[in-house]
């Protein structure tokens, strides 16, 4: 259908809309009007991403000049995928509609592994593998040897694309990382690249969070993206952890001792070439001297990881004098391995910030700030020099490179704490030295000075106002959108109790009660007897779900649970829990029935939904908590304090309640869909923890679902299950929670549509 | 349905007699009633036949009258309504034998109940399920043209060919994914445990976990005895998966061991949907170092407490269980079909390795992506038509003499130069037709003209009332059906079938004659163009030339 969003045609390509999708639209257009930023909370299910993209769309081609590209960055690469999908079918109804040969290009934009099409290459199963093998086929030095001495093996996809790949641009089209693919197949190009040098004058780029702000990648990938561009962060409630990812740096035993192996390495090929090519390290040497900061011309594929601070921090001036011959830097870096061997070898807990680092390096063996900021310059400037083929074996190297970079450039936002041991077991030594960044907005920060319209959206962003302050930034548009439903699908529950009274709760201290574990295993129970097809059930943590796990083992209660349905439990090995989701699925699609026991703030939670039968109910054990004896994540909500003025509860109870969200968000996944929604703590019926649910599962919480014991909850689910399996159509849902255009543009529900998006 | 009253004297009866209840009276008649192998019967005193007999397939239930009335009565209900009571009149002993009776009958009813019953559901539900096929059961054996066996004789085998798959091997019970808690142990008392093993727990227990049939049909009975093995297995830490220690003698740490490559196994196989694959998930190629979050500890398995590894064993084993359960019930089903599963069943994976990742994604995109209920009710979503040689369905049967097909590039061609000459086509005005002709060539090619008549047909549906189109649809049908009989009896190459195929001319007649012909008579009466039967009687004329034909064959062969 076509629509009027505020004076804006926009082609929407389906022939109903949610009231909800046309609500958000009208709040984007505001956002991009305004040229400011947005946060939007807009339930999952209620076809986000497609209202996203129909009005940026249409905003591009009303406006091409305000609007010259959409970045969109979502998490996984399925959801990638799906972006692009839903963008082929917007695309598809432009053509259709108006007849007009779409001159749209839009692309997504993956790592090599899932777009390499060299055969041996692409055949590597770790991303890592891929980008070192790449590298040893493509690096410009390489290239040359390869002119002298053809038997150097180069990636001919690489080659092709090298030499008329630049000239003749990609037709415009969708291209998902398939297309990509065949497109490269077909012309023999490598798609990586192609990807990489077609988003600069493309109109829309989906890729990963990370192209964006991790500054390491950012900085090849998307530095020249026109300033005209609208970036959109979807399934953004993790953004401030994804932030603060990309700033940290953890150094452990493991990683010195091979750093120090690559010291050997590289100390070896500089005397050997220095006997055999002398005049290649004098070049280097001058062009430092000259003050180029790199030392060749760095072509894109010699590039592996960029600087790690943020570009208006990389110095723009000459390599200092102490680290510029190749030797004399080798031996500076030996000496930072030492300093940081020796720092790993205490027997307490250190927590210091960063110029106390510094001003004890400097004291102990006279390393200066201004060498170490160079040191990831300097060492990539080396690594080209030197030609070295894998780079991926330098990893370590280059860790700590970063490490120095980071350390000596931010005095601020970090913190460093040295730990000897792990707090499980302190018998056995295992030093860490994290390095840790504390400040989300140090990472986002260019991303917002940057583009003109930032849009931070997801499914839970309930409170609305945290993220603003913690990203720091101010947003023109703030809003909340409800679901509206014909029925409703969604049943929150809270249980309390067991049926012996007894508060069931993952508090620290019962949490190894054997009433409550006993109490949790009967809801489980006693759910498996009742509800159809899948369940799903989060703990709050991998320790202590394995606990649980063993512990109602040896209760019996899981085999009681297995005369009801198959079990499933994530493991901590992604490819294992891999097995056992398919196989979950493969049970609830066959109608046997499974449950899988999963975690919260684990991959199962965050990236896999739980669509119709796969997941009618989902369990939430206990309120999933951070960790909070991590040293880490104290200093964190000690700045949050000092800097943004945010408790420390508020702070861990919004992050523990944008997981429990995020956890039960996962079984409804539309209208169509439903699903029961336990949260089995007592304290979620408190209201600190209730009012930080997104306003969509809040609204659904009534007083009578507070503090039910498991009987209760029993009952009521039957209720709800079998209301809920009774046949739906389109038409019940046709005029309340679906509507025609006709319905639309009726005055009523343009007054009512005005009451769905809440301003925070 | 076709139940008989069999009348056998006593002298002639073979059958086993399992039970003999005197003084039974029936229809205020004493008699003696007989239980036999297949059927009950009872006769009168004095006399050496049986004056009711009823086979226990035809029986649909028994009926007893309550305790404490005074007659003492047994009713037997037939799947035809009918019944038949039998009073017990031994005034001693009338309950105890009644009760006799009731409880053999109670037994053997059901062997039969199933048989009998499973043929006429089957018959019902195709009847009620196919409409045509109800109306050609109408036109044909209620109107007697054929028997009802012979309408079913050709038409049950039919069905089980179709449904082979499904009917024959019916569908496999699955496993109780809670067997091994079935095997509670229970103390004994004197300090020891018992299992109570049941053959479907030990079925369960081999379908689950091949490896452990295959110890068991190493060892039993050559090494040990039965009991010794299931005592061995129950003391192994194979079922304690959760204990660690395991003693050297083991026999079942290679089932362990084989389990676990098993896993490893199906773990590296990877998943096939690519949308659950975790691995895939992040798009992110950092080495670890990177980020908060602290560099896994699974490397350094070492310094795992025992329970933690203990733990992590039992949540192994629940996974591994869970699959290997699946895929169990999976396995048969899928075994016939494909021997890629051959491979599979030892590790648990029921699934057979393709090569069809790129469409599988491209499904569960769309999956992912679709709003159903955004979307008009144009889209509905069919069935695919499964085909194996597409163009035999494009083209249809053709006969086998060569013949020639255009392409469709041909065609396309074809068009194109025709269109091409159409565009530079020129009228010569010299050498046009007369005005006569013209129209009579338009008079031709317009609906309804001579040479329209091909496309007349089309018009039928209004020529024709609709009564009249339904009843010859019936006709239709009907007559395929025979035909379908007719035909299925050639090559003749039984005595049985050449005595059908007689059968069925005579059907074939007989439908002539009493379908064919009132009804060509009734649209005569209302002016109709008595075409509409041509084609039937064309059809007709076929098999009775197909049978002149095969008769004078055999009378020569014959003579």
């Amino acid at each position: 259908m076509k629509l009027n969003i505020d004076g804006l045609l926009v082609y929407f390509p389906y022939d109903y809309i949610y009231p909800e999708q046309y609500s958000y639209m009208l709040e984007l257009k505001r956002t991009l009007d305004a040229k400011g930023h947005g946060v939007l909370e807009m339930p999952s299910g209620t076809g986000k991403t497609i209202s996203l993209l129909s009005l940026i769309v249409a905003y591009q081609k009303a406006y091409p000049l305000e609007v010259t590209k959409l970045v969109y960055c979502s998490r996984t690469v399925p959801e990638i995928e799906k972006v692009v999908e839903e963008l082929r079918k917007l695309m598809d109804y432009y053509t259709k509609q108006t007849e007009a040969k779409n001159d749209f290009l839009a692309l997504a934009l993956s790592s090599r592994k899932n777009l390499c099409i060299h055969p041996e290459v692409s055949a590597l199963r770790f991303g890592k593998e891929v980008d070192g093998k790449c590298h040893s086929l493509t690096a410009s030095y390489i290239r040359a040897q390869h002119h002298s001495n053809p038997s150097q093996p180069v990636c001919q996809f690489y080659e092709e694309f090298d030499a008329v790949g630049r000239q003749v641009p990609i037709p415009p089209g969708i291209y998902n990382l398939d297309d990509l693919k065949d497109f490269g197949r077909r012309k023999g190009w490598c798609p990586y690249f192609l990807a990489r040098y077609a988003i600069l004058h493309a109109n829309i780029v989906v890729y990963s969070y990370h192209y964006l702000l991790d500054p390491k990648i950012a900085d090849l990938v998307s530095k020249e993206l026109a300033k005209k561009s609208v970036v959109v962060f979807d399934e953004a409630h993790n953004i401030d952890n994804v932030c603060i990812d990309s700033m940290s740096v953890n150094i452990t035993r493991r990683t010195l001792d091979r750093c120090q192996t690559n010291v050997e390495t590289l100390q070896n090929t500089i005397s050997r070439i220095k006997e055999t090519d002398a005049a290649k390290l004098r070049e280097e040497y001058s062009r430092l001297v000259e003050g180029l900061k790199e030392a060749n011309v760095a072509r894109e594929t010699d590039m592996y990881l960029s600087n790690p601070v943020l570009p208006d921090e990389i110095l723009q001036e000459a390599v200092p004098g102490s680290i510029r011959t190749a030797e004399h830097f080798v031996g500076f870096m030996k000496r930072f391995l030492e300093y940081l061997k020796a720092r790993l070898r205490i027997h307490h807990v250190v927590q210091e910030s960063a110029p106390q680092f510094l001003k004890d390096i400097y004291e102990k063996v006279c390393i200066d700030r201004k060498p170490l900021r160079f040191c990831a310059e300097r060492l990539r400037s080396l690594l080209r020099t030197l030609e070295i083929a894998d780079i991926a074996d330098f990893s370590a190297i280059t860790l700590i490179s970063h490490f120095a970079t980071l350390v000596s450039t931010y005095s601020k936002g970090f913190t460093i704490i040295i730990e000897p041991f792990e707090d499980r077991t302190p018998t056995i030594a295992n030093p860490v030295l994290h390095f840790s960044c504390m400040d989300p907005s140090i990472a986002i920060k260019p991303v917002f000075g940057r583009f003109q319209s930032v849009i931070i959206t997801s499914g839970t962003l309930s409170p609305l106002d945290i993220y603003p302050r913690i990203l720091d930034f101010r947003p023109v548009t703030v809003a909340s959108f409800t679901m509206t439903l014909a029925r409703t699908c969604l049943c929150p529950l809270i249980v309390g109790r067991g049926n012996d009274q007894v508060a069931m709760t993952s508090k620290f201290e019962t949490r190894e009660d054997f009433a409550v574990i006993r109490n949790y295993g009967n809801l489980l129970l006693e759910m498996s007897a009742i509800v159809p097809d899948g369940i799903v059930a989060f703990f709050t943590s991998y320790i202590y779900m394995e606990n649980i796990v063993a512990s109602w083992y040896e209760q019996g209660i899981l085999e009681n649970i297995q005369r009801n349905k198959l079990i499933f439990i994530e493991t901590q090995d992604a490819a294992e829990t891999s097995m056992a989701l398919e196989k979950y699925q493969e049970a609830c699609e066959n109608g046997r029935g499974a449950i899988l026991l999963s975690v919260a703030r684990g991959k199962v939670s965050e990236g896999i939904d739980f669509v119709h039968h796969y997941g009618r109910a989902v369990i939430m054990f206990g309120v999933p908590y951070v960790y909070t004896q991590s040293r880490i994540l104290k200093a964190r909500l000690e700045y949050l304090r000092d800097q943004f003025q945010i408790r420390e509860n508020d702070f861990l109870t919004f992050d523990a309640m944008r997981h429990a969200a995020q956890c039960v968000g996962r079984a409804i996944r539309g209208k169509t869909d439903y699903g029961l929604m336990i949260f089995a703590d007592k304290r979620y019926a408190r209201a600190d923890k209730r009012g930080k649910l997104p306003r969509w599962i809040q609204e659904h919480l009534t007083d009578g679902s507070l503090n039910l014991t498991i009987d209760e909850t029993v009952q009521l689910g039957k209720h709800f299950l079998r209301q809920m399996a009774q046949p739906f159509r389109q038409e019940d849902q046709l005029g309340l929670s679906l509507l025609t255009l006709e319905q639309l543009q009726s005055e009523d529900m343009l007054q009512k549509i005005a009451q769905i998006a809440q301003q925070a | 349905m076709h139940y008989i009253n069999i009348i056998i004297t006593m002298a002639s009866l073979s059958e086993e007699v399992l039970l003999v209840v005197k003084r039974v009276r029936q229809r205020k008649q004493d008699g003696t009633l007989y239980l036999m192998a297949e059927r009950i019967a009872w006769g009168p005193e004095g006399k050496d036949r049986f004056t009711v007999s009823h086979l226990y397939a035809d029986i649909r239930c028994q009926k007893i009258s309550p305790d404490g009335k005074a007659k003492i009565q047994l009713q037997l209900v037939l799947h035809t309504g009918e019944s038949t009571t039998f009073h017990f009149s031994n005034e001693s002993t009338a309950l105890k034998d009644r009760d006799v009776a009731k409880e053999l009958l109670q037994q053997l009813l059901p062997k039969f109940k199933k048989k009998a019953n499973k043929e006429l559901e089957e018959k019902n539900r195709m009847l009620q399920e196919d409409p045509v096929l109800f109306q050609l059961y109408k036109d044909l054996v209620v109107s007697q043209v054929i028997s009802a066996e012979e309408f079913w004789a050709n038409r049950l085998s039919l069905n089980s060919v179709e449904h082979s798959l499904s009917n024959n091997n019916k569908q496999e019970v699955g496993i109780s994914a809670a067997f091994l808690a079935d095997i509670r142990p229970q103390t004994d008392g004197c300090n020891g445990l018992r299992y109570n093993l049941t053959t479907d727990i030990i079925e369960s227990i081999f379908r689950t976990y091949p490896t452990v049939k295959q110890k068991y049909a190493e060892n039993v009975p050559h090494n040990m005895t039965e009991k010794e093995f299931w005592t061995r297995f129950f003391q192994s830490h194979y079922f304690h998966r959760d204990r660690i220690n395991t003693g050297l003698q083991d026999i079942f740490s290679e089932c362990a061991k084989e389990d676990e490559k098993g896993l490893k196994s199906m773990v590296t196989q990877g998943v096939k949907n690519p949308m659950v694959d975790l691995l895939s998930l992040e798009d992110k190629t950092l080495d670890e170092g990177y980020g908060t979050a602290t560099v896994p500890t699974t490397s350094n398995s070492s310094n795992k407490s025992l329970r933690e590894n203990s733990n992590s064993a039992i949540i192994k084993r629940f996974n591994h269980h869970s699959a290997m359960v699946l895929a169990a019930g999976l396995r048969k089903a899928e075994a016939p079909s494909d021997q890629a599963s051959e491979t599979s069943s030892t590790d648990g994976n029921s699934r057979d390795s393709d090569l069809f990742q790129p469409p599988l994604k491209k499904v569960k995109l769309q999956e992912a992506i679709e709003y159903d209920d955004l979307q008009g009710d144009s889209v509905r979503k069919t069935i695919s038509l499964n085909l194996k040689k597409s163009d035999r369905y494009s083209h249809g049967p053709i006969p086998l003499q060569s013949q020639h097909y255009s392409t469709s590039q041909d065609i396309i061609n074809s068009i194109s130069i025709i269109q091409h000459e159409m565009r530079s086509y020129k009228p010569r005005l010299t050498q046009v037709m007369s005005s006569s002709a013209a129209s009579s060539a338009i008079t031709a090619l317009s609906p309804g003209g001579v040479l329209m008549q091909g496309g007349g047909q089309q018009t039928i549906n209004q020529l024709v009332p609709t009564d009249v189109q339904s009843e010859l649809k019936h006709l239709y049908t009907a007559a395929g059906e025979l035909l379908r009989h007719f035909w299925s009896c050639f090559p003749v190459s039984t005595p049985f079938l050449e005595e059908k195929v007689v059968k069925m001319k005579s059907n074939l007649e007989k439908f002539q004659m009493t379908k064919l012909r009132p009804f060509q008579e009734k649209i005569q009466r209302q002016y109709l163009s008595t075409n509409l039967t041509g084609h039937l009687e064309e059809m007709l004329q076929a098999a009775y030339n197909k049978f002149q034909a095969w008769q004078t064959r055999r009378m020569m062969r014959k003579t």
